[in-house]
């Protein structure tokens, strides 16, 4: 008797958490299921009556500007990511390796970079690109989106680099490897977990991004994704629930994925990442 | 044998190697603020990105308004609100649910993998999902509130209020954020010595006494960590309530990110959008700096 009660008052705990994690998702699932005259039902009901696909048809064939968004966003974000993860090698190698007085000013930069928030940025780089010609373009979006990822990557990719014994290179050396080639050709292999884990997070913060697209494009078929949702589908008096909810759907759907088949080394490297970062 | 050496120098190597990384914080990061910074100081309107021409010095008239027309302290209190309440909650809720999950049980591991779902909802998205959630007619949360108030609460409108708006921002942010304080925490558990644990129990130390005395003291580095890193998210937060309230109703969810964000690219006063981030960010300097010196930890592992 003394050691049932914690373990029930433990999984009442643990459902309730899980209920206020998962019930939001159930709910966004279940009503892009619905029609919309089921939708607007209350009490609501906690099963679709008629299972549809209205929502999903709608937003294939008349609302299909969403995929223009859609196509724009795993662009930038695919980018931003790839060239994140080059950007991270060097400079993570190069705080891992190297303990030079620039290599410390150099942390000290990334890790104060980190705090600034985007909007104090975006009022100088909204007439900074103007006047370099690059506002309203995929290649200021880039860049921009690119420099808000580099300082955590960098400091999480170096956290990686840091456990290969020294050994290695020293050995490479004497076999005469140029720098180069110990960097690309021996270490970078050893890290790919590490910068799987970078690629990753700097994919899903991107795919995650408003406020550099809000202010940066102005054009609708250059738009990504966050933005154009906001834009094109909210703000109006009624909105069609059945649809937005499909919007949701379609719109997580390739973070999940990406998240759960690469779970083991993102776990990893956030940890890796937050506490050494 | 003779020992050979690489033709460029340590020093040189690990410099070109930063190059990328250092032109990209410094072009899109530092040298902005430096230049929103100045910005701030000055009378600078779309007029000047049209033109070209600097921005010219106001004598602090950006800032004077914003404090005479009461936004600034304004948006400091809901931005202070936002953080502490969902700071608060989110390590009480994420450290229950790490204990929870810390300890095997058949589907554990389950319930460790589907439980970060909402870290990977993109905000916007969990805006709309609680935003739905809240509807004011046809909502899942007015049904909920009406059957656990015995149909006493009929009318819950959750964002429609100006005394819960901001609560209702917090609880989507909570959702979204619990997860990933859970997993940083999740890993800090492994840290705490199983043999210590057991010691404690034999000589008869209560589940509430290991807690304070021994997880918490081997937790704390994680614990200082995931929490410095929710205030640095919560104090920027941006799309959650620009999508879910733009700022309303009756302003009473306008914090630092949606009145800058207002200022410069809605009434296009840059200047003064400029005057708004620069003191968000001596704020946040001042509270970080407070926390970092106020909550000291040793290192026990």
């Amino acid at each position: 008797m003394k050691k049932r009660l914690p373990t029930i008052l433990k999984f009442i705990v643990l459902a309730l958490i899980m209920l206020f994690l998962l019930f939001p998702i159930y709910w966004m699932l279940i009503t892009s299921f619905k029609t919309n005259m089921e939708a607007y039902l209350y009490p609501p009901s906690f099963f679709p009556k008629t299972v549809v696909l209205d929502a999903f048809i709608s937003l294939f064939s008349e609302n299909n500007e969403f995929f223009v968004y859609y196509f724009n966003n795993f662009l930038v974000s695919f980018i931003s990511a790839l060239i994140t993860c080059f950007v991270a090698i060097f400079a993570g190698y190069s705080i891992a390796r190297f303990n030079t007085k620039w290599s410390k000013t150099f942390v000290a930069i990334l890790l104060s970079s980190q705090m600034f928030p985007i909007i104090s940025r975006m009022i100088s780089l909204y007439s900074m690109m103007s006047n370099m010609g690059i506002i309203n373009t995929r290649l200021g979006l880039i860049l921009a989106i690119v420099a808000a990822q580099v300082p955590f990557c960098c400091l999480l990719l170096s956290s990686f680099f840091i456990n290969i014994p020294r050994e290695i290179e020293e050995a490479a050396t004497v076999d005469g490897a140029s720098r180069n080639t110990i960097l690309f050709k021996l270490l970078t292999p050893l890290v790919t977990p590490g910068i799987l884990a970078v690629g990753i997070f700097a994919f899903l913060k991107t795919w995650d991004d408003y406020l550099h697209a809000a202010t940066l494009i102005q054009s609708d078929n250059l738009r990504t994704l966050s933005v154009g949702i906001s834009l094109r589908y909210l703000g109006e008096l009624s909105y069609d629930w059945s649809l937005i909810n499909s919007i949701s759907v379609v719109g997580t759907l390739p973070m999940v994925l990406v998240f759960f088949f690469f779970q083991k080394y993102m776990v990893k490297g956030l940890v890796a990442g937050a506490v050494k970062g | 044998m003779k020992k050979k050496y690489q033709k460029l120098s340590d020093n040189s190597y690990s410099f070109v190697l930063t190059i990328p990384a250092t032109l990209l914080t410094v072009v899109f990061i530092i040298v902005p603020i430096i230049q929103s910074l100045i910005m701030s100081f000055q009378k600078y309107g779309v007029k000047n990105i049209i033109s070209g021409k600097p921005g010219t010095w106001n004598n602090f008239r950006n800032y004077t308004k914003l404090f005479e027309s009461n936004q600034i302290p304004e948006a400091a209190y809901h931005t202070i609100w936002f953080v502490l309440f969902v700071i608060m909650f989110q390590f009480l809720i994420g450290m229950a649910l790490a204990l929870v999950l810390n300890k095997e049980f058949k589907g554990s591991r389950f319930f460790r993998s589907i439980m970060m779902t909402p870290w990977v909802v993109p905000t916007v998205i969990s805006g709309l999902i609680w935003m739905w959630l809240f509807q004011p007619q046809y909502g899942f949360t007015k049904y909920f509130i009406s059957i656990l108030s015995f149909g006493q609460v009929t009318d819950l409108a959750i964002l429609n209020n100006p005394r819960t708006a901001l609560g209702g921002i917090a609880v989507a942010a909570l959702w979204k954020q619990i997860p990933l304080t859970t997993l940083l925490l999740l890993a800090g558990l492994q840290n705490v010595p199983k043999s210590t644990l057991e010691a404690a129990t034999i000589d008869g130390a209560g589940a509430i006494r290991r807690f304070f005395s021994i997880i918490i003291p081997y937790l704390a580095p994680v614990i200082k960590i995931t929490i410095s890193m929710a205030i640095i998210e919560n104090f920027k937060q941006f799309p959650l309530f620009w999508t879910m309230t733009g700022g309303g109703p009756n302003g009473s969810t306008t914090n630092f990110a949606i009145l800058s964000y207002r200022e410069a690219f809605v009434s296009m006063n840059l200047g003064s959008g400029a005057a708004v981030t620069t003191m968000w960010m001596i704020m946040m300097i001042v509270i970080v700096g407070l926390y970092q010196k106020y909550f000291k930890v040793q290192d026990l592992s």
